[in-house]
């Protein structure tokens, strides 16, 4: 068995010679090994494991080399290459009704294989494919037949016989379930794994489709344009992505995150030089030097690489060991006991817990409102002292629960949403009032002059969370606490603002604190969840696992709890 | 396989509606003639002039029946030429269907071996062009072809004939075999007829092969352009194998089923061509025809040529069928 | 003027060089045209030299057997080789047009009626039927023009049939009905420009064909004896006696000859360009 090895490979076709189709592709692969390559589409998936076939257009150029056991395949010539193709390395293609030949039958076309690669007469060669079809669970008469005859998830079966067909040390499976049905999608990868466990050829499967690469595989790459943007374990990766692309992957495939709402990735591919980040254009934590420099693939962690140049998602808010009591005349309250938490980048956290629990304490110590008695809570590198990160913009804003007491009903709209602003003194006052109308369209609130010189004491109590959320934008702040934002709201205005807030969070990237006791809610917007319990912090972790099977007890009372509550509520 | 039947007999359907429009045509074509078309004089440069004759004339209405009702006269045709009767030429005083089979042969020689040579040229030219796609190859190639594929054949022949003939003299002026030659061999007598038959053969494919290789070449592109090319190419069976199994069986057939379509066209090429070198065929017939008014004559060539075109383009959709596995079933 | 040169230039940016030099011959052969319109000497029917002159200051390209300048005759000729090639061509666009809209539009029998027409008029031999048609019609250059639009207009039916069932089926189309468009709103909104640019490719080819046929009519000898287009000019020095065994044939021969093969290879160059310019999914 064979170690493929591929390093510094570059692949540019000819016309649109700025960019790179691959760029910097180093890793290798150990025999037996399975190892996943996702991204959209256009990330540079195929075209690598068309570069390791040799089947590129003749218009590209490839550097870098690929090595199979240590011989360089990409200087080799068409005929060197022939010796190769199938015998050692074969692919299985993405189906498509072309992928086979109309004017041949599929026997014929796995037959022609095994005849030029190992030496069998014809003869043998059809019981080859017989006993090939045989182990894929395809009837010997289908080898009669032209490919237009049979099904998709038949040709999907045919192609892999046919990749097998020469006993490949290395086999590439190229979407290998695109376009099926889910039973044939499960019938599809149990079948490879099992193929794969009784034959232990190494393969390289390729897909956009996170939970196939999952099921298959036990290391995954994340290609984004070309650029191999993060390595490692594959539970690991989709667990616990280290890059905002990742991330933004996970967060789109519902399968990996079943309960909570799909939100793809905001933004389009634009990128204007090879010297950039690669990701720039969508990023939710990109920095200036992003668009000067092209991060190259960095371990972090023991088993994980990123590529990014500040070393994956960045936690943007960390707090250690908070403590507060309150004393009262009956005692005193430990509303937090040692609390330890993180938020990163671009991140939706749930914070849950009963009423009382110390949620609302923990948030308001973390945004300055409330000073912790013990512990730091530090912001982007700067800890915070009072409202240190809330009179800035690009830092934390809160909404609060009440919405009726947290704006003054007594001023215009205007002068609300503006409020911040003036305090902060930064622009014209122009400015100021053009980034209070775009505030006001963004959480889908009139905006012009007659709605802007309406009192606050006029609009209803939706509306009103709606301009408190607008005050809070105007700070283009990095993260958003929202404590309990809608449960004093009816539950379709609730909705509508939940949507809203997430649908924003989304598109503007910043990060969000979510405070609430309704476990229900949690799982549609979190992405990482905290579980209080008694002012101390029992649980966290990944919402998709927190929020369904949680492992301290405290936590599954809590959250059994907590169902039941929210099941009254509604 | 009922789809298939069906449009197999919708096929036989549209050519025999297309024989039973002809028949019409030739048969009401000269009893719609605007006057008397056997009083029609035309006196033109260089072409013998006629004029009938009382005794023609006659002979032409008891030919044509122009007394008897219309239905009648429609089924006698129609019965005339069910027994191979195409009727009576009075300018030559033979049968018409006599005369034609005589002068087919040499018709049939040339376009025949002008379509294989041009068939068989264009399509490997236009494979080797997409091959090697903007190459140096392939840009002369395809300016050439795309300048010969546009110009028509009996302007190529009188080109051709003025230059290899007239003026160099490798090549015959006129004629299909030297005229009151006594071959002493059958080998001389073939070597004759070839040499007399090189310009005509040779302008019609000429003037063919541009349409060959552009419908090959661009067959070609779209087949190497496809998956199953690259599927084929990564079972690494060698290049030989990718081009000819696959690359070739796929571009094919659109070129095949056009060489059997174009002998539409090489037909009415001929009929120019065989003029311009004064080849015995049917086309110097027709303008024989043409020249001594001599109307059953002509038609009599048309149904012919029409008749045989047909066959062709139905050949050509069998054809297509067996080439097709996806049209076929 | 500056704003239209810019434009027409940008137009011809689109044409390839085979377009260019077509568009170049199809301007040269207009201006000789041109001339021999506007010079009013009736030089191509009056000898102005010698018998037989090779080509000369005097004569550009020699005289034929009646001393008549040859160049005068190919300008003449362009004159009539060109009006037989756009009237059929035009004749066979909007004819072909308007029984394509009609049997796309209205379906039915009407439709399967014209399908079957143009099955049968693709599948018999064009020139022999032409010829047919000509010896018994007669060869005035009217009739050469109809028999030879008779004959073509299957092409542009066809496209147009096509272009208008696909069209049908479009929304504005729809949308239009929903208004109570008529049949006249809907052909001369909508039908009629949708399918002008492929028609414009379809007739430019008609072009070419007629020309060609107008040329082998008369090289057969069922040309117009009174017209001098250069397929008659042909066919007139074809029939020299002697011009085999002479030198003559190196002007009186050549020149309709490449003229008619420098028109339509220049006639097909335009063509090719056009119909990409105009193919509006690549």
């Amino acid at each position: 068995m064979a170690t493929l090895e591929l390093s510094h490979l570059f692949v540019r076709y000819r016309q649109d010679a700025a960019i790179n189709a691959v760029h910097d592709a180093n890793f290798s692969l150990s025999p037996g090994e399975s190892l996943g390559i996702v991204g959209e589409s256009g990330s540079g998936k195929s075209t690598l494991a068309m570069t390791v076939m040799g089947l590129l257009e003749a218009k590209t150029t490839v550097t870098g080399s690929i090595r199979l056991d240590g011989t360089e395949l990409t200087t080799m010539t068409e005929r060197q290459r022939d010796g190769y193709r199938w015998r050692r390395i074969a692919i299985a293609f993405q189906n498509s009704l072309d992928v086979l030949n109309p004017v041949m039958t599929v026997g014929a076309q796995i037959a022609e294989a095994i005849t030029r690669h190992m030496a069998l007469d014809r003869e043998s060669a059809d019981e080859r494919a017989r006993q090939l079809f045989n182990m894929v669970g395809l009837e010997a008469k289908w080898l009669q037949a032209y490919p237009h005859e049979l099904s998709g998830g038949m040709r999907q079966k045919a192609l892999i016989a046919m990749s097998l067909s020469c006993k490949p040390e290395i086999l590439i499976a190229d979407e290998p379930t695109m376009a099926l049905d889910s039973e044939s999608k499960a019938e599809i990868i149990d079948l490879l794994k099992r193929l794969q466990s009784e034959r232990g050829f190494s393969m390289i499967a390729i897909s956009h489709e996170l939970q196939v690469v999952s099921a298959l595989t036990s290391r995954i790459l994340v290609m984004y344009t070309g650029n191999v943007v993060e390595v490692g374990p594959t539970r690991a990766v989709l667990e616990d992505p280290l890059h905002p692309y990742t991330r933004g992957l996970t967060y789109a495939s519902p399968s990996i995150h079943p309960f909570r709402d799909m939100w793809g990735i905001p933004g389009e591919i634009v990128i204007t030089e090879e010297t950039q980040c690669p990701f720039y254009s969508r990023c939710t934590q990109r920095i200036p030097a992003c668009l000067h420099q092209h991060p190259a693939l960095e371990t972090i962690r023991p088993d994980r690489q990123v590529a990014c140049l500040r070393g994956g998602i960045v936690t943007l808010l960390t707090g250690v060991a908070l403590n507060k009591t309150y004393r009262t005349a009956g005692g005193a309250i430990r509303a937090c006991d040692q609390c330890d938490i993180a938020i990163r980048a671009g991140e939706v956290v749930a914070l849950i817990g009963q009423s009382g629990s110390g949620k609302t304490t923990l948030a308001q110590m973390l945004c300055g409102i409330t000073r912790p008695d013990t512990g730091t809570a530090v912001f982007d590198g700067r800890t915070i002292l009072g409202n240190s990160e809330t009179r800035r913009t690009g830092g934390v804003q809160m909404v609060f629960q009440d919405p009726l007491s947290a704006t003054n009903e007594a001023l215009s709209i205007e002068q609300i949403v503006r409020e911040p602003l003036d305090i902060l003194r930064s622009d014209t006052m122009a400015q100021r009032t053009a980034k209070v109308r775009s505030a006001l369209q963004q959480v889908q609130l009139p905006h012009d002059d007659l709605f802007l010189r309406r009192k606050g004491h006029t609009l209803s109590g939706g509306q009103r969370q709606r301009v408190a959320i607008a005050r809070a934008l105007v700070m283009e702040p990095r993260l958003m606490i929202a404590d309990e934002i809608s449960s004093m709201l009816d539950p379709s205005t609730a909705a509508n603002i939940l949507r809203l807030l997430k649908g924003l969070q989304n598109l503007l990237g910043f990060s969000m604190l979510y405070i609430t006791h309704d476990i229900a809610l949690a799982r549609k917007i979190a992405d990482t969840a905290y579980v209080m319990h008694k002012g101390r912090l029992v649980e966290h972790g990944p919402a998709s696992r927190v929020l369904t099977s949680p492992n301290s007890e405290e936590a599954k009372r809590l959250l059994r709890k907590l169902g039941l509550d929210s099941s009254y509520g509604r | 396989m009922t789809r298939r039947s069906r449009d197999s007999r919708a096929q036989g359907g549209r050519y025999l509606l297309v024989l039973v429009v002809m028949l019409a045509i030739n048969f009401f074509l000269p009893r719609l003639m605007p006057g008397d078309p056997f009083l029609y004089l035309s006196v033109e440069d260089g072409t013998v002039s006629v004029v009938f004759s009382q005794q023609q004339i006659d002979h032409y209405k008891a030919y044509y029946g122009l007394d008897k009702p219309l239905h009648v006269q429609f089924g006698g045709y129609l019965l005339g030429l069910l027994r191979g009767d195409l009727g009576y030429s009075i300018y030559y005083n033979t049968s018409v269907t006599e005369m034609i089979f005589t002068r087919l042969p040499w018709t049939l020689f040339i376009v025949i071996s002008s379509l294989v040579v041009s068939s068989v040229v264009g399509t490997a030219l236009g494979a080797i062009s997409a091959w090697h796609r903007d190459g140096m190859l392939d840009r002369i190639l395809y300016a050439v072809m795309i300048v010969l594929s546009e110009i028509p054949s009996f302007l190529l022949g009188v080109l051709f004939l003025f230059i290899f003939a007239a003026q160099l003299k490798w090549f015959p002026l006129s004629g299909g075999r030297t005229v009151f030659a006594t071959y002493g061999s059958v080998g001389t007598a073939l070597g004759d007829i070839l040499h007399h038959a090189t310009l005509p053969v040779a302008t019609l494919a000429v003037s063919r092969v541009g349409g060959f290789y552009l419908l090959s070449r661009n067959s070609m592109l779209t087949v190497i352009t496809k998956d199953y090319i690259r599927t084929a190419r990564a079972k690494g069976i060698g290049r030989r194998a990718v081009i000819i199994r696959h690359a070739l069986k796929n571009a094919l057939p659109p070129v095949v089923a056009r060489i059997f379509m174009s002998l539409g066209g090489l037909f009415g090429g001929a009929v120019l061509v065989e003029n311009v070198f004064a080849y015995p065929g049917v086309g110097r017939l027709m303008r024989e025809a043409v020249g001594n008014r001599d109307y059953v004559l002509l038609q009599g060539i048309f149904l012919t040529i029409t008749v045989m075109v047909l066959l062709m383009n139905w050949l050509a959709d069998i054809v297509y069928r067996k080439l097709d596995p996806r049209v076929a079933r | 003027m500056n704003t239209r040169t810019f434009h027409t230039c940008a137009f011809l940016e689109k044409f390839s060089t085979y377009g260019k030099i077509g568009i170049a011959i199809i301007i040269i052969l207009i201006c000789l045209a041109g001339y021999s319109l506007f010079a009013g000497n009736d030089m191509h029917m009056i000898p102005s030299g010698e018998s037989l002159e090779r080509p000369s200051i005097a004569h550009w390209l020699g005289t034929d057997d009646l001393g008549i300048d040859i160049l005068a005759q190919i300008g003449h000729g362009a004159t009539v080789s060109m009006s037989v090639g756009f009237a059929s061509a035009i004749l066979a666009g909007v004819g072909g047009s308007v029984i394509g809209i009609f049997a796309g539009y209205f379906g039915g029998t009407a439709d399967k009626i014209v399908t079957a027409l143009c099955d049968i008029m693709s599948a018999i031999p064009q020139l022999p039927l032409m010829i047919v048609l000509g010896a018994f019609f007669g060869s005035s250059t009217a009739n050469i023009i109809m028999v030879i639009a008779m004959i073509s207009w299957v092409g542009p039916a066809r496209t147009a049939r096509a272009k208008v069932l696909s069209m049908r089926n479009e929304t504005f189309i729809v949308a239009a009905h929903s208004y109570g468009a008529g049949f006249a709103h809907l052909a001369y909104r909508h039908l009629i420009p949708g399918i002008m640019p492929i028609m414009l490719v379809s007739v430019i080819r008609i072009v070419s064909h007629a020309i060609v046929a107008e040329a082998g009519l008369s090289f057969l000898g069922l040309g117009d004896p009174l017209s001098k287009s250069w397929g008659v000019i042909l066919n007139r020095s074809l029939n020299f006696p002697g011009i085999y065994f002479t030198d003559f044939w190196k002007w009186w021969i050549l020149s309709p000859l490449v003229a008619l093969m420098l028109l339509v290879v220049a006639i097909a160059f335009i063509g090719r360009d056009v119909e990409r310019i105009v193919d509006t999914k690549r």
